[in-house]
């Protein structure tokens, strides 16, 4: 056998092996976050709300091309809320409504919607159609949000006042 | 009288009421285009009568279950449907029912329908809302029946309580039309803001004395915001936002309404959403007129 067929296997062999490994590995630690559920979530819709907050501010500031970002990172939030929401991971922290997992079909349902209508956002304001995106923008809250919050959320008692993001 | 007489003058009679009483029907069925559009706009103004409805269910058609100290209600059915509905109600006793809680057979509403608020609607508002209602698919569904736990609730309590202890708004002789008293009338009267918003005192009465200074304890258990414009525990938005917020639920913080009031917002048919700009900046300014309340709600 030549060497060189030799150290091409041996290369390609040790690629495969690695290959292999890393998957094995990465399949067993999937979660990315604490692991505790409710703090995970109110981590990720805080960044919901900033992002929603800053598509506003953009609109209202005329910019309607540059939301295309923040609706990408809504939509791609939006795909990780069901699994934030482990049936019956409740504590007095959580303002989450046991109807969730009474009705989880329905939920996951409104997940799907934001991920859907951020998704649309991204793409009118990838197409620069400004028109659109404040059209979206105009009801995004009632029916993207609140589409999902009006039914399975439990309102925080203090409203804030608008604060500086980190 | 023969026979023949008597029949002939009955078909006068009758001939002659009908003639009378035709006209007057034809016109309260017909309402016009602009009167039910003004329906339609209080109806909204109301967060679109949302008591009356179970999410995702038949608009109107009533059923939803609210519990009190002194049982278990269901709200009504107020589609124009004749037998279970409001259909065969004239637009006199619906109007009595909302502003007074009477029904036509005087029996008294428990007062989780805020008749005691909605005596402060107008008479032009209130008729145009019933018009409106009319024109709502009428839905067959039995009322379920209420469960009163309290002895003499009804006979003795009510009556005592709605006397003693209800504060109750008064009619204006019209609508006012803009700024901050438009502000009040749709706060006060319309969009019945307090029965949420403002404590109770121990009979379960609202405490207007810290008007729209927050429950802790509100509705479905959810810690009602103190919304008067105290400095460190009220309402802290401009107007600008708070008339946004009403509109499209949003909060300056990139929160968005959830729970009951997101459901007053979106509203049914309509909701607080379909009011006119004009309208949400004057409920806004007329919030910032309020006396601020020190009420901390929540931790």
């Amino acid at each position: 056998m030549k060497l060189r067929t030799v150290r091409a296997a041996v290369i390609l062999g040790s690629l495969v092996a690695l290959a292999v490994v890393g998957c094995a590995t990465a399949s067993k630690s999937p979660t990315i976050g604490t692991g505790d559920p409710v703090a995970d979530r109110q981590r990720l819709m805080k960044n919901v709300g900033a992002n929603w907050a800053d598509i506003q501010n953009k609109v209202k500031a005329g910019a309607q091309d540059t939301v295309a970002v923040n609706a990408e990172a809504l939509s791609l939030h939006a795909q990780r809320i069901p699994s934030l929401f482990p049936e019956g991971s409740l504590t007095d922290k959580s303002k989450a409504k046991p109807d969730i997992w009474q009705k989880w079909p329905e939920f996951q349902a409104a997940a799907k919607n934001l991920e859907n209508r951020a998704a649309t956002l991204r793409d009118q304001a990838t197409a620069k159609d400004g028109a659109a995106v404040t059209a979206t923008v105009g009801t995004f809250g009632r029916d993207a949000c609140g589409a999902c919050h009006t039914p399975f959320r439990v309102p925080p008692p203090q409203q804030q006042p608008a604060q500086p993001r980190s | 009288m023969g026979v023949l007489a008597r029949r002939a003058w009955h078909l006068a009679v009758l001939l002659l009421v009908s003639l009378v009483s035709l006209p007057a029907l034809a016109s309260a069925q017909a309402p016009s285009a602009a009167e039910l559009a003004r329906g339609k706009y209080i109806f909204g103004a109301t967060g679109g009568c949302g008591c009356h409805t179970v999410p995702k269910q038949p608009v109107n058609a009533g059923g939803r279950r609210y519990d009190g100290p002194y049982g278990t209600v269901y709200s009504s059915n107020i589609t124009p449907d004749r037998e279970t509905g409001i259909g065969g109600w004239t637009d006199e006793q619906i109007i009595t029912a909302t502003r007074l809680g009477r029904r036509p057979n005087g029996e008294r509403l428990i007062p989780v329908h805020p008749y005691t608020v909605f005596n402060g609607m107008s008479a032009d508002d209130l008729k145009a809302l019933v018009a409106f209602l009319r024109s709502v698919p009428p839905v067959k569904q039995a009322k379920q029946p209420k469960k009163i736990s309290v002895p003499m609730f009804e006979s003795v309590f009510l009556p005592a309580w709605l006397a003693a202890f209800a504060p109750r708004e008064s009619p204006p002789t019209s609508a006012p039309t803009s700024g901050v008293a438009r502000g009040e009338y749709l706060v006060r009267a319309v969009a019945h803001c307090g029965e949420c918003h403002t404590p109770r005192t121990m009979t379960m009465a609202t405490d207007n004395t810290r008007f729209l200074a927050g429950n802790p304890k509100g509705p479905e258990e959810s810690e009602v915001p103190n919304i008067t414009p105290d400095k460190t525990t009220g309402l802290q938005w401009s107007e600008e936002e708070i008339a946004d917020y009403l509109g499209s639920g949003n909060k300056p913080d990139g929160d968005v309404a959830g729970g009951l009031m997101g459901e007053v917002i979106e509203g049914t048919l309509a909701g607080y959403k379909d009011l006119t700009k004009a309208d949400r900046l004057a409920i806004a300014q007329y919030l910032k007129t309020i006396l601020p309340i020190k009420n901390k709600i929540g931790k």
